[in-house]
């Protein structure tokens, strides 16, 4: 494998917080050289700074998505800590539906829900699957609007596409779940069509302003903003306030913590999981 | 040891006892049906982890309907097919339906425990996954709790702080009735 050189190291790291946020920090050399050293291999390039200036000169901007793709960490599964979901079933989705219940039974309204970092889409399909099977019949009152959005094409094509394979299957979805939701496709599972038709997916790079994405009732940013300076962080909650209703609701990762970082939220308690709203 | 079980399910007794005898060599568990019915039996009986299975059986259940019910059964189960030349197209149409591999008769026994040694490490590998995931899901959980309940004591501290900073600058109370105010804020405290 191609050997990073410590001045090869200051200048990819800051390159890729450039493009993408991530903090990724220099002494883990090894972590830049297995996830970056076969695009250099496969380009041609004998050395990363190589890579770093083809990058760079690259109009169609195709290497920087290669190297995004592959040093952005996609693990996600069905249902994550079950805690948001119980959250969401037991105590946000209740709330915001009666909030929302239109006056008359002939009107629509809509409820947005954004999962800021969707990865391969497991997050989005649970909060899906948990509001079909929370509200099921009264789907018509509401038009649900969910978005996934994720910085790697990749997982945004494999979100969009809703297809898993067994191990992704395998992790987080009971039985009767699954089969209910989901239709065998081979050797794997494809969405359904009416759970998929719930659901979009778009690429967004959560350190530029959320141009036209208007305001959301729910927002779900786990496990992201760890990989983002304290300074990044705090404009990336910021912004998120500004994107959340007023009286909309923000779950962030189980072992994150918005003390010190945007004090627009308060963090309020629902049995064992936390949720955050706007301070009033 | 081997720690793989493997149901051998043909309808060719001699092929049957020279796989069982040579399965059993390699130290595998070893299950025998003469067709698919005490195929589907064995399957709902026992743990299985590999079907071994002729693709042509006399019968209504074949190769393809033993794959279908094992894989009903259990997603896990690896599920080979054995099959003869004229067949390879429908065994390809198999690997579609979820069948981990085919072989074609006669059996290559070199090629057999390749592909069954593949799939015991693929189950080490995914069981040490596991383990790993079961560990940080432990250290994720006990940090979350902890964090969790530190983030609501801090923005309660928050509230009780802003509190007595309000009082404190509060002109129209007396200097002994601030101190009194923010006493009984800070006592709640505790």
């Amino acid at each position: 494998m191609l050997k990073i050189t410590p001045a090869e190291l200051k200048s990819i790291a800051q390159y890729i917080h450039d493009i993408s946020g991530i903090y990724l920090d220099q002494s883990k050399s090894y972590l830049f050289e297995t996830r970056l050293s076969s695009i250099a291999e496969e380009l041609g390039c004998s050395s990363y700074l190589a890579l770093y200036d083809k990058a760079r000169r690259d109009p169609g901007k195709i290497i920087e998505r290669q190297i995004i793709d592959a040093i952005s960490t996609n693990e996600t599964l069905f249902f994550r800590d079950n805690g948001p979901f119980e959250l969401l079933k037991h105590k946000i989705l209740p709330e915001i539906i009666d909030l929302r219940t239109p006056s008359s039974p002939r009107l629509k309204t809509n409820i947005k829900i954004w999962s800021a970092a969707s990865s391969t889409g497991q997050e989005l399909y649970s909060v899906a699957m948990t509001i079909k099977d929370l509200i099921g019949t009264q789907m018509d009152n509401f038009n649900f609007k969910l978005l996934g959005t994720d910085i790697s094409d990749n997982v945004v094509k494999q979100a969009s596409y809703g297809k898993y394979n067994k191990f992704e299957i395998e992790r987080g979805l009971p039985r009767p779940t699954l089969q209910k939701h989901f239709t065998l496709f081979g050797d794997s599972w494809k969405v359904k069509d009416e759970l998929r038709a719930m659901v979009n997916f778009r690429k967004l790079n959560l350190m530029l302003p959320f141009t036209g994405l208007g305001k959301f009732d729910i927002i779900l940013c786990r496990n992201v903003a760890i990989y983002f300076t304290l300074a990044d962080r705090k404009k990336l909650f910021n912004k998120l306030a500004d994107s959340l209703t007023d009286d909309g609701f923000l779950i962030i990762g189980s072992t994150e913590s918005l003390t010190g970082i945007c004090p627009r939220f308060v963090p309020k308690r629902h049995l064992k999981a936390i949720f955050y709203q706007k301070k009033t | 040891m081997n720690n793989l079980t493997i149901l051998v399910v043909d309808d060719d007794p001699v092929i049957r006892r020279l796989l069982e005898q040579r399965l059993l060599k390699e130290n595998y568990e070893v299950l025998l049906a003469e067709d698919g019915y005490v195929g589907n039996d064995l399957l709902s009986g026992n743990h299985v982890d590999v079907v071994l299975t002729d693709l042509m059986m006399p019968g209504d259940i074949g190769g393809i309907e033993v794959l279908e019910f094992a894989k009903g059964l259990e997603r896990n189960i690896e599920v080979i097919l054995i099959t003869a030349h004229s067949s390879v197209d429908t065994a390809v149409e198999a690997m579609k339906k979820g069948a981990s591999d085919y072989l074609e008769k006669p059996i290559n026994f070199t090629e057999l425990f390749l592909r069954l040694e593949k799939i015991a490490t693929m189950r080490s590998l995914l069981r040490s996954a596991e383990d790993l995931r079961q560990a940080m899901d432990v250290t994720e959980s006990t940090a979350a709790e902890t964090i969790q309940n530190l983030e609501v004591m801090t923005s309660t501290l928050q509230i009780k702080v802003d509190s007595v900073e309000t009082i404190l600058s509060n002109e129209s109370l007396a200097s002994e009735d601030k101190v009194s105010d923010a006493l009984d804020i800070l006592q709640e405290i505790s």
